[in-house]
């Protein structure tokens, strides 16, 4: 099993009332509660975070992209990416990910995934997310009626830009450009490993099946609730007679540790509560644009056939029901690693992302679960699911043939620094 | 053929274009009647008025009752087009086209397309033209409950609160009827159609072409819309060579439904008494 340490970069600061006066989270909350200065200390405060979970031994660092977003802070995912590229080392770069028909022209996805990979020296995962209806369609405008068939036609122009070695023309529907020509190509041949996260539309499954693609579950609900739409993914692909590798699904997952389950709750129930009750509060009528869904998927969610996982998203519950439900797997290093391998035993996923930074939680108590994660679950989570390939993950250069950041200076410096003065 | 109880057939418009139902009453002169983004659920409000005076022809766009076919339209254009083919299908000859709000968006651009197909007009509250200072409400951003006072004067009248009934249905609970299942889905996909040509905003630059329209045209419009402010009336008039307003008092944006007995007697008076 692989485990990548993810994380949502959540506005710490929204007021204590934030429920009362506003209707949602995202979409529509006003920007003054955005303070610019607080801003900078939190981005600076969660790359250290994900670099951190570099240096602990994590096998990937994930970002992702929302708009107009108070749990979310990262419209450009690629923006950090990059930063993470530079300041970490082993770790692959989960970005999970651009969502495709928002970048126009969609090459410009191929461009900016293909300098991520080639900066990283071949470390990128590239998620290519349909997009929430929220970002999407009620902060960047798409029609949510042809916004499945904008989503293919971005990913099969992305693909042959990436696999093309001569300029081509591409005449499709919504994007039509003479000169088609990838200045750089990434590193992995023939491309990144793509992921897609889903929300349980089922016809994500097929689409994830047909292009070998790894389906990622992003949940707030934890694997509980999750049991359903995983069954369906796994029984969709022996229907499909597509191999039950667990590398070719992926799970989200919030987990808390401290020293013990009673010092747990101490420490993170506010945190926990920062999130459930408030970066969770969302407004249902901008959850689904009409059209967005298909209507197989919305018949699927009204008659609750594998709908109705992301119906309870976990508000007003007590620590002790969002442990139970596992909403949060939460508790001492043991207990945490006794729900993890039961999670990854039931719904059988091969990548687990775990949010390890909360709601508000601060630098001090996230790097510590951080660390006990990577000393005492991570050792035993990676035995799980030995003897599969994992063709979703990347294949970087060798160590020895990439460039270090910084190197480059190190090595000419003594030379650029010399005494100024005529050659004598 | 009675009033109050109309025909409905289904047409196919042909190979790669949509299939259309149509709901027909009335004896008379011909009228074309475009629905909102609310579709026919009932022939209910004005319409049965109308086949009173008129042979009511009201197609359903597709994704409403048994129309089908959006696929085939891919932008506004080809929804125009499409429009000026089930008119052709249905042999109407410069028919007296009344539409309200989506459909008098679409009857609008059809008049200012081709001026001479169409013989008079009738917009009731239409959308298609924008003002940053009076923005057009957000139909596709509300909870159904929420858009009751944006479409009703009197959020009492029984039609503001059978629009309260069904925003019931729309919840996370799993114990809805099959029939419910499918009116709720009905419900989405017709919304999926009135996205499809007006998200995010429902404006297409139909205001530089209206003095394209040569058909005598009366605007109808709610004192009290909420949705569309009456504002947009008089910018309608201003740029529409041979128009006239007529304001119905104590009403909402959902005319027909509201109060279909003097929108409608408008409508039969502007035919009699031009314009």
């Amino acid at each position: 099993m692989k485990i990548s340490w993810f994380h949502l970069m959540p506005y710490r600061w929204l007021p204590p009332d934030f429920r009362e006066r506003y209707h949602s989270v995202w979409v529509d909350l006003p920007n003054r509660l955005y303070d610019p200065e607080r801003g900078h200390a939190l981005y600076n405060e969660y790359l250290d975070m994900l670099e951190y979970a570099d240096q602990m031994g994590f096998d990937a660092v994930g970002v992702n992209e929302h708009h107009q977003n108070a749990y979310g802070m990262m419209p450009s995912p690629n923006l950090m990416a990059a930063a993470l590229a530079r300041r970490t080392e082993r770790a692959m770069i989960l970005v999970l990910g651009n969502s495709i028909v928002l970048y126009n022209p969609p090459v410009r996805v191929a461009e900016e995934f293909a300098m991520l990979d080639v900066i990283s020296g071949g470390r990128l995962i590239a998620g290519f997310p349909v997009g929430t209806s929220m970002d999407t369609n009620y902060c960047y405008g798409e029609n949510p009626a042809t916004i499945r068939e904008k989503y293919r036609e971005a990913n099969d122009l992305i693909l042959k830009a990436w696999a093309e070695r001569e300029p081509f023309a591409w005449n499709g529907k919504y994007t039509k450009l003479r000169y088609v020509n990838l200045w750089p190509q990434p590193i992995q041949k023939p491309r990144p490993p793509v992921w897609v996260p889903g929300l349980g539309s089922i016809e994500t499954w097929d689409w994830c099946i047909d292009h070998d693609y790894n389906y990622s579950y992003l949940s707030f609900s934890g694997y509980k609730r999750a049991q359903r739409v995983m069954d369906s993914w796994w029984a969709q692909r022996a229907k499909r007679r597509a191999d039950d590798n667990p590398y070719s699904g992926a799970f989200f997952q919030q987990v808390c540790l401290s020293d013990t389950d009673a010092a747990c709750e101490k420490e993170w129930w506010p945190h926990v509560d920062y999130f459930f009750n408030k970066c969770l509060h969302l407004y249902p009528a901008m959850a689904n644009a009409p059209g967005y869904m298909t209507e197989a998927s919305l018949r699927a969610g009204i008659v609750a056939q594998v709908g109705n996982t992301t119906g309870n998203m976990g508000m007003n519950k007590t620590w002790k029901e969002l442990c139970e439900q596992r909403y949060i797997v939460a508790g001492s290093p043991e207990t945490v690693r006794q729900q993890l391998e039961e999670l990854a035993k039931s719904l059988r996923v091969g990548h687990l992302a775990v949010g390890l930074q909360i709601g508000s939680s601060p630098i001090e108590l996230t790097n510590r679960s951080t660390h006990l994660f990577a000393t005492k679950v991570l050792p035993s989570l990676r035995n799980l699911f030995p003897g599969y390939e994992d063709r979703w993950w990347p294949k970087p250069l060798p160590r020895e043939r990439r460039t270090a950041p910084g190197s480059r200076n190190e090595a000419v410096r003594a030379q650029v620094e010399r005494p100024a003065g005529g050659a004598a | 053929m009675s009033a109050g109880n109309p025909v409905s057939r289904v047409i196919e418009l042909g190979p790669g274009r949509p299939t259309i139902e149509v709901l027909e009453a009335g004896e008379g002169a011909p009228l074309l009647f475009l629905h909102g983004a609310g579709g026919i659920p009932a022939w209910a409000g004005a319409l049965p008025i109308l086949a009173e005076h008129f042979r009511v022809h009201a197609p359903l766009l597709p994704g409403f009752g048994k129309s089908a076919g959006l696929e085939c339209l891919d932008d506004q254009w080809d929804l125009f087009l499409h429009c000026f083919d089930v008119m052709e299908a249905l042999g109407l000859s410069r028919p007296y086209v009344v539409g309200e709000s989506m459909g008098g968006w679409i009857a609008a651009e059809m008049a200012a397309l081709r001026p001479k197909e169409i013989g008079r007009l009738a917009l009731a509250s239409p959308i298609g033209l924008w003002r940053d200072d009076a923005p057009v409400v957000d139909m596709f951003g509300k909870m159904t409950h929420e858009l009751v006072p944006y479409l009703f004067h009197d959020q009492g009248c029984p039609p503001a609160q059978a629009m309260l009934a069904m925003s019931t249905l729309v919840s996370d609970k799993d114990d809805r009827t099959e029939e419910q299942v499918e009116m709720l889905l009905g419900y989405i996909r017709g919304f999926r159609t009135a996205a499809k040509f007006l998200f995010p905003i429902p404006e297409h630059g139909l205001e530089k072409r209206l003095w394209r329209i040569t058909a005598p045209t009366l605007l109808v419009w709610g004192d009290h819309d909420a949705f569309v402010a009456p504002s947009y009336a008089k910018l309608f008039a201003a740029k529409i060579p041979n128009a006239r307003i007529e304001l119905v008092e104590g009403c909402g944006h959902a005319i027909g439904l509201e109060k279909p007995e003097p929108y409608a007697a408008a409508v039969v008076r502007f035919a009699r008494g031009g314009s």
